[in-house]
């Protein structure tokens, strides 16, 4: 018996992640385009023509090394940490600093990506296996997806091509102002509804837009009370959306590693969160700091979150967990609460921060919802980018949806959504228990009827693609940091461990992203702020010596 | 054993532009990180350093690609690539699967190579090279994300091939208009080469029809050394060492390289007598140390009757299709479209 699932229209529609022109593998500046090998950018690689032979003969030089040494020493050198493979030239560099120090012990030394010096290597880079797990008490659920798939009969699967149609139909109506002819269609769609399986795959996404659309014609674009859904029921929604999939348990996971990266040498160290919610990204990064060589710093945790309106102060209460966790694990530990509805609310004196500490600025899906509806000046997000630079972080980690979700055009939002709520929607159906899913949904539901019927300021969930956050960050003086690939493997391995076969990370010029059956949905980066520089600078190369 | 070596780096630059040398022997590199002795892989690590790209259902340069998951219980996608037609410029995402218009439409099946081990249907490379056959052969491509070695052996690649053929040969979208059936033909380079083979033998079993077999610097062997492999080890990015490493990933385990999957005209062989096997077109690269085996291939095919042609090119290196930067390059890809042209 032949199975097709309704998935495979889904997974069809799930094939546009970028909506730009060409499909450049990696952004560049633009004084360095013209000298790229066109050639070598076509398979991932960014050489510049003038340094070819220079990588060339590099690539020589490890041949002869590889070749002349013991027959273990690729397997060293596998296991010392890469950074960003586009970059052809620091990425051979790298790996001949590796040689030409004591090929007998390289396990002593890595390359700092920021600085390119070889230095010490930290325990907790190479033994994966000290990183404490944040939930051990998630159940692993074996996948027995063989039973549960839903036969789809080709009337289905028609139904389901029609309904997509209809679904862009309504959408342009929409964008043109034919409300009654968008109407109509949502009546026709509803009954659709009836025929196909809303289950799951296209049936379950369609639904929700088709609400999305009827909230948008029906109730205007104010929003409603959509993002006002209390700040109790958002977190809880949160959490389940956290248990039934791995995006955030990724994104935590990421910035956790980039910060303690960050944070190896410093004695007093500041995390700022932008959005503290239960505190499920700290845990873990308290117990790690814990276990470090040399002792934990002294670690104080700033949480910025939205006021509570009966009175509890619920950031204060997360504080007081985090600060028992920190004594149980000795780790001298202070706590603040920044309650604020909005972050471009926040002003950094808020923050306290002291001189002599280490800052790490952390916005897990956060940053988006600056991006103001125009150019004004001073917008929120260069607003909020530029007192982050003023604190002169060691590191700002930022995780966003890998999206485009922030076009003026209504039509292509929407076409964009469909294809990506529809694969993220795929990827719960593969892997979670109750009643986390059924939450998990809500919480992405939100998110969609966000995207579709709000405008102006009620629409916060403007997600933008990695290529344009690079942009943006680095035009707002940051400079990239490298998630190396212990942090690659190990986020990897996370996933086999909690989640579905169908969900891979991938490697991009210096950032990973989540991603399910090749899409990625979730990305993650880490920034670092230019000293004193202007905010048009293009952003130096960190494999450079500065 | 220095010296030698310079003598072989030298060699092997004098033949390939320097971007295309620079390229493979950074794949060189890469892989002799992620092989270990002891047969295992770092599948994290080559992943990492595997550059992908992601599907683009806006067309670039006239063609436009989206993932489907052909099989959910082995995850298995495939990168479908499209020709935008001038009527519909900027295909909307309900048109993804729309039928194709023109009289034949060829479908090229396409397996990456990556000697079973490496590379997906999402690597930079492959993307490039499956986006060249849709304008080349004006045909709708499919590229198998197949199940790879050590971790899948023998014969899941295969099995892989198998499921994508029957998938697409049961698609109504891809029907030609001037018969109602799907035009198939399957192609592939280095590992994708062998699988072709295969999964063509698997179609004629059970009687599905394909058009054309395209095999690009195929892999094979056996267990016998031969002259290339002799005369050429070490010499052109590739060695003996490595190619026994492969086979060892992915033939079952105990099995030696006659195994009919390595070697399918040898002991373990069949022969192919008085079956209607497609027309065959196998490049071979002159400088390609499996070549022995290759053309071994061919004069098995011959020896059946089969229809084969032989495009031997005598400069080239593995590889050199990746990058459009030399003459056989183009000789091959011409080729090519002629070979899927002339279905009639």
């Amino acid at each position: 018996m032949v199975l097709y699932d309704s998935s495979t229209l889904a997974g069809s529609i799930s094939g546009s992640s970028s909506s730009s022109s060409k499909p450049p593998p990696f952004p560049l500046q633009r004084e360095q385009q013209q000298d790229i090998d066109g050639h070598l950018a076509g398979a991932g690689y960014k050489v510049r023509s003038s340094e070819l032979r220079k990588v060339a003969q590099r690539l020589e030089r490890l041949e002869t090394a590889m070749v002349n040494s013991p027959a273990d020493l690729s397997q060293l050198a596998s296991d010392t940490i890469h950074y960003n493979p586009s970059d052809l030239a620091s990425w051979v560099d790298s790996l001949l600093s590796e040689f030409a120090l004591n090929p007998t012990c390289p396990y002593e030394f890595v390359t700092d990506p920021v600085t390119n010096r070889t230095v010490v290597n930290d325990s907790w880079t190479t033994t994966a296996t000290n990183m404490p797990l944040v939930h051990q008490d998630v159940s692993y659920e074996e996948q027995s997806l063989n039973n549960k798939l839903p036969i789809v009969t080709a009337m289905e699967e028609d139904s389901g091509i029609r309904l997509v149609h209809m679904l862009m139909t309504c959408a342009e109506c929409v964008q043109c102002g034919d409300f009654t002819l968008a109407t109509s269609f949502l009546e026709d769609m509803q009954g659709l509804l009836t025929q196909i399986n809303t289950v799951c795959g296209i049936g379950k996404v369609a639904g929700h837009f088709i609400d999305a659309l009827s909230r948008r014609i029906f109730q205007g674009i104010g929003g409603g009370s959509i993002d006002g859904g209390s700040a109790f029921e958002n977190e809880i929604l949160y959490h389940h959306f956290y248990e039934a999939c791995p995006y955030l348990k990724f994104a935590h996971f990421t910035a956790n590693q980039a910060i303690l990266e960050a944070f190896v040498g410093h004695e007093c160290v500041h995390v700022v969160d932008f959005n503290l919610m239960h505190g499920l990204q700290w845990p873990a990064l308290i117990q790690a700091l814990a276990l470090r060589p040399g002792g934990p710093p002294l670690l104080r945790l700033t949480g910025i979150g939205p006021p509570s309106p009966d009175g509890r102060d619920s950031l204060r209460e997360i504080g007081l967990r985090l600060a028992e966790l920190a004594r149980s694990v000795n780790v001298r530990f202070a706590f603040r609460g920044v309650a604020a509805s909005r972050l471009e609310d926040v002003k950094p004196w808020m923050l306290q921060v002291n001189p002599k500490e280490s800052v790490a600025v952390n916005s897990i899906m956060q940053l988006h919802r600056l991006l103001g509806s125009g150019p004004n000046r001073n917008s929120p997000i260069e607003t909020v980018l530029s007192w982050i630079r003023s604190l002169n972080p060691k590191i700002m980690t930022v995780v966003e949806q890998e999206a485009n979700h922030n076009q003026p055009g209504f039509l292509d939002r929407f076409t964009e959504a469909l294809h990506y709520y529809s694969t993220m929607f795929d990827s719960l159906e593969a892997c979670s228990v109750q009643p986390d899913k059924a939450l998990a949904e809500i919480y992405i539901q939100r998110e969609i009827t966000n995207v579709v019927s709000c405008e102006g300021s009620a629409r916060v969930e403007r997600h933008e693609p990695l290529a344009k956050w690079r942009t943006r960050l680095s035009g707002a003086g940051f400079r990239p940091l490298h998630l190396g690939s212990n942090a690659y493997k190990q986020a990897s391995m996370l996933l086999t461990l909690f989640s579905a076969e169908g969900y891979s990370v991938e490697e991009n010029d210096g950032c990973l992203t989540l991603g399910w059956h090749n899409r990625p949905l979730i990305a993650a980066s880490a920034w670092q702020a230019v000293p004193d520089a202007p905010a048009e600078f293009p952003a130096p190369d960190t494999h450079r010596p500065s | 054993m220095a010296r030698s070596n310079e003598v072989n780096l030298n060699e092997c630059k004098m033949v390939v532009p320097l971007n295309t040398w620079v390229l493979i022997s950074n794949f060189k590199l890469a892989y002799n990180l992620l092989r270990r002795p002891d047969g295992t892989f770092n599948r994290h690590l080559a992943e990492f350093l595997d550059r992908k790209v992601p599907a683009n259902a806006n067309p670039v340069d006239g063609v436009f690609s989206f993932d489907v998951l052909i099989d959910r219980g082995t995850s298995l996608l495939s990168r479908i690539y499209r020709p935008a037609t001038a009527e519909e410029p900027q295909p909307n995402v309900a048109e993804l699967e729309k039928p194709v218009t023109a009289e034949v439409v060829p479908v090229i099946i396409f397996f990456h190579g990556g000697s079973f081990a490496h590379s997906s249907a999402n690597s930079a490379i492959y993307d490039t090279l499956c986006r060249r056959l849709v304008g080349l052969c004006k045909a709708v491509v499919l590229s198998v994300n197949y199940r790879r070695a050590p971790e899948n052996r023998y014969p899941c690649a295969y099995d892989d091939g198998w499921t994508a053929l029957k998938w697409v040969n049961s698609r109504p979208w891809l029907q030609s208009q001037k018969d109602s059936k799907v035009h198939i033909y399957l192609a592939g380079d280095s590992s994708g080469g062998n699988i072709v083979h295969h999964v063509a033998l698997r179609a004629m079993e059970s009687g599905t029809h394909v058009l054309g077999n395209i095999l690009l610097n195929p892999m094979f062997g056996g267990q016998e050394r031969t002259e290339s492999e002799q005369r050429l080890d070490g010499k052109y990015f590739v060695t003996l060492r490595d190619r026994d490493w492969y086979w060892r990933a992915y033939l079952p385990e105990g099995e030696d390289r006659d195994h009919h999957a390595c070697n399918p005209f040898g002991p373990n062989g069949r022969s192919l007598e008085g079956i209607k096997f497609p027309k065959s077109l196998v490049v071979v690269a002159g400088l390609d140390l499996i070549q022995d085996w290759q053309l071994a291939y061919v004069e098995g095919l011959k020896k059946a009757d089969q229809e084969v042609k032989l495009l031997y090119m005598e400069q080239a290196t593995i590889g050199f299709y990746l990058l459009p930067n030399n003459n056989h390059f183009h000789t091959v890809m011409d080729e090519i479209s002629k070979f899927v042209g002339s279905d009639c």
